[in-house]
């Protein structure tokens, strides 16, 4: 067996107090049956909390979810403590209500999944796939 | 490529799933008038709770606010009734929500973002200065601290806490359901501390209203109509048997509730909706619990139209979606209406949105004449059905939960479950165009230009968050360990603790403090992220 076709854990989970749950745990359900093994984190995670999860699930994939507006400075700290923990070069999407005029700065942060309203679910795969350079069975 | 000028029926079902025929008429399915539906004001209420309804008594028209620091959300209130909203409504922003104080070295870019940061009563003062709560009926969208908050309010300023005005949403189990969790909101705490709010404010502020069960954010997370009736009924159920072993009878509870509804996209739905929960409420109410009084039988409903209806794509779709939402609203008798503002999915109101929304609610009123006769739809045949049609599917629910027991369904994660399956079921549909959602899955718009955000000054904000430290500092911190200590205490004696929480509030403690000292009475870590380490004084009950 060869690492392309070994399965692609992703960590799903939100940070701060956000409660809009719906979106991410529909994804995590779709993901799974796509053959994803999802690693649900769940809601209501700080920043360290998540990226020791992270560590400690060895994941491929990190995806977090907002409905609240705090996002830019959520990911912000993320992307900086990933980078000082050492896992830095694991890729991170962010759904949910993420307004067109935050994704460059997103960018800038080094995130390239940004999945706002409207994104599609086999966007969403390709991405993963292409992020991990892993194949779904 | 769908070609836009051809409308097809994209759907046969109702939003919730109902099957539904393609004509109805007069036939064995219509039940007895006096029986079934009675008329307006009358047993069972199907048509609706007051005998003249809008003429004997207007829908309050509402507009929620809330952001930054009290003072800026005082400015928001004032400014949405200039511009006609006729009741005060507070949002809290989530910190306060979820009594975690502003000071929370995890959650600083969240205070005060979406609703205002009133972690002490100091910051209620600042809020409402100038506002005799004995008079100015406030709506407040939370849960968690409120009622003893204002309470407080009312005994530091010596006004009398039997004359207090306003609501609350006490029910903490439909947070627990809602997104919350149960790290959050441990279910047997939730479902105690819920009682205590009512049985302390029937009591003590019978003219307090209690927005409870709290439907409107099962509905959000992921319950059809009949769902919302099932999972808000088995709630109430449970909180008037925990009451009545308590001492306290139904005709004590059940007139201070009203239902926290909402209104979703599919109208006649969720008319069915409206009059199917006041036939099964008023039949709950006397042939279950026992009601004699007619104003227990008689559900009163608050609504605010669905958020999650809304799009963010081409926005102003929503103006379209929240007036007929608010028309459901109003053909199903509802008491009170918040119509959403066209940005929500994008931001907290900007003030064109916010003097949309209460347009909207006016010109229903005044040109549309959506208020001119009670339940106008009542005898449709197809309304009738869809009424009989909800309620089974609802009592069905109803029974399956309780088949359960409403906690153990809960923490089984049964009810999260069935709301994940609702939710998968959307998303399935409209991948297969089974349900079509105009400007997400069809009818896009690649060129849409991106909505105006609401923007305001943070200054408040950290002038706030220096108070906060300063009043922590200066406060007399015996007085405040001997009240959290008592409030600990009652709470592990299965005392009521909202006076204990009153008295905790009026000597400065925060609620983080307050709710933390209950959290430790209950086993449970003191800050539910478990960053923060319980005060001293706690340290040896601390798990």
């Amino acid at each position: 067996m060869t690492a392309a076709h070994s399965p692609i854990r992703c960590l799903l989970g939100m940070l701060g107090t956000d409660v809009h749950t719906k979106g991410i745990r529909t994804l995590a359900q779709l993901l799974r049956d796509a053959g994803v093994e999802v690693i649900y984190l769940g809601e209501h995670n700080t920043v360290e909390g998540m990226v020791s999860a992270l560590i400690a699930e060895d994941a491929d994939i990190v995806g977090v979810s907002f409905s609240s507006a705090a996002y830019v400075h959520y990911l912000a700290q993320l992307t900086t403590l990933m980078k000082q923990k050492g896992v830095g070069g694991i890729p991170l999407m962010v759904g949910g209500l993420v307004h067109a005029e935050d994704h460059e700065q997103l960018r800038q942060m080094g995130i390239q999944g940004i999945f706002g309203p409207g994104s599609q679910l086999q966007d969403i795969i390709a991405y993963i796939q292409r992020a991990t350079g892993k194949k779904l069975g | 490529m769908t070609d836009d000028n051809e409308i097809k029926l994209s759907r046969t079902r109702t939003w919730g799933g109902l099957a539904t025929e393609p004509s109805y008429g007069p036939g064995p399915a219509q039940g007895d008038y006096h029986r079934d539906l009675g008329n307006p004001g009358e047993y069972p209420y199907t048509r609706g709770a007051y005998p003249h309804m809008y003429r004997s008594r207007m829908w309050t028209l509402r507009h929620i606010v809330g952001y930054g620091a009290p003072e800026d959300t005082r400015d928001g209130i004032e400014k949405a009734r200039a511009a006609g909203a006729t009741g005060i409504n507070v949002v809290v922003d989530t910190l306060t929500q979820q009594a975690i104080d502003p000071d929370h070295p995890a959650f600083s870019a969240e205070v005060g973002l979406e609703g205002c940061s009133i972690p002490t009563l100091r910051d209620a003062e600042r809020l409402l200065a100038g506002i005799d709560i004995t008079q100015q009926d406030i709506a407040w969208h939370s849960t968690i601290l409120t009622y003893p908050m204002v309470a407080a309010l009312a005994v530091k300023q010596a006004l009398p806490l039997d004359k207090l005005q306003g609501s609350n949403m006490p029910d903490h189990l439909s947070l627990a359901l809602s997104g919350w969790g149960t790290a959050l909101l441990p279910p047997k705490m939730a479902q105690r501390i819920t009682a205590d709010c009512v049985e302390y404010s029937v009591k003590y502020s019978p003219r307090w209203a209690l927005g409870m069960p709290q439907a409107y954010d099962l509905r959000e997370r992921g319950l059809t109509p009949a769902g919302e009736i099932a999972v808000g009924m088995a709630i109430v159920n449970r909180l008037i048997d925990d009451l009545k072993q308590r001492g306290m009878p139904v005709d004590r509870v059940a007139p201070s509730l009203a239902w926290v509804s909402t209104s979703d996209i599919d109208f006649f739905e969720e008319i069915a909706k409206f009059r199917a929960l006041r036939r099964i409420w008023a039949r709950t109410m006397k042939e279950r619990h026992g009601a004699t009084d007619h104003r227990s039988m008689r559900l009163r409903i608050a609504c605010h139209t669905a958020g999650k209806s809304l799009t963010y794509q081409q926005p102003l779709n929503n103006l379209a979606r929240a007036s007929i939402q608010t028309m459901a609203a109003l053909l199903g008798g509802v008491q009170s209406v918040e119509t959403c503002t066209y940005d929500e999915p994008i931001c907290i109101p900007t003030p064109e949105a916010r003097d949309l929304a209460i347009r909207t609610q006016q010109i229903l009123a005044h040109e549309v004449g959506a208020a001119r006769t009670a339940d106008p739809l009542g005898g449709s045949y197809y309304i009738e059905a869809l009424t009989d049609q909800v309620e089974a599917e609802a009592l069905k629910m109803l029974a399956e939960i309780e088949a359960i027991g409403l906690l153990k369904a809960i923490e089984d994660h049964t009810i999260e479950a069935m709301m994940d399956r609702h939710g998968l079921e959307i998303q399935r549909e409209m991948a297969a165009k089974e349900r079509v959602v105009v400007g997400v899955n069809e009818f896009v718009q690649a060129d849409a230009r991106t909505p105006r955000r609401f923007t305001f000054d943070p200054g408040h904000t950290q002038e706030h968050l220096r108070r906060f430290a300063e009043l922590k500092r200066s406060r007399d911190q015996s007085a405040l360990k001997n009240k959290l200590q008592s409030l600990y205490t009652a709470t592990v004696n299965d005392h009521n603790t909202h006076g204990p929480m009153i008295e905790a509030f009026v000597a400065d403690a925060t609620i983080a403090e307050i709710w933390g000292a209950v959290r430790v009475a209950y086993g449970h870590s003191y800050d539910p992220f478990r960053v923060l380490q319980a005060p001293g004084y706690f340290a040896s009950n601390v798990p």
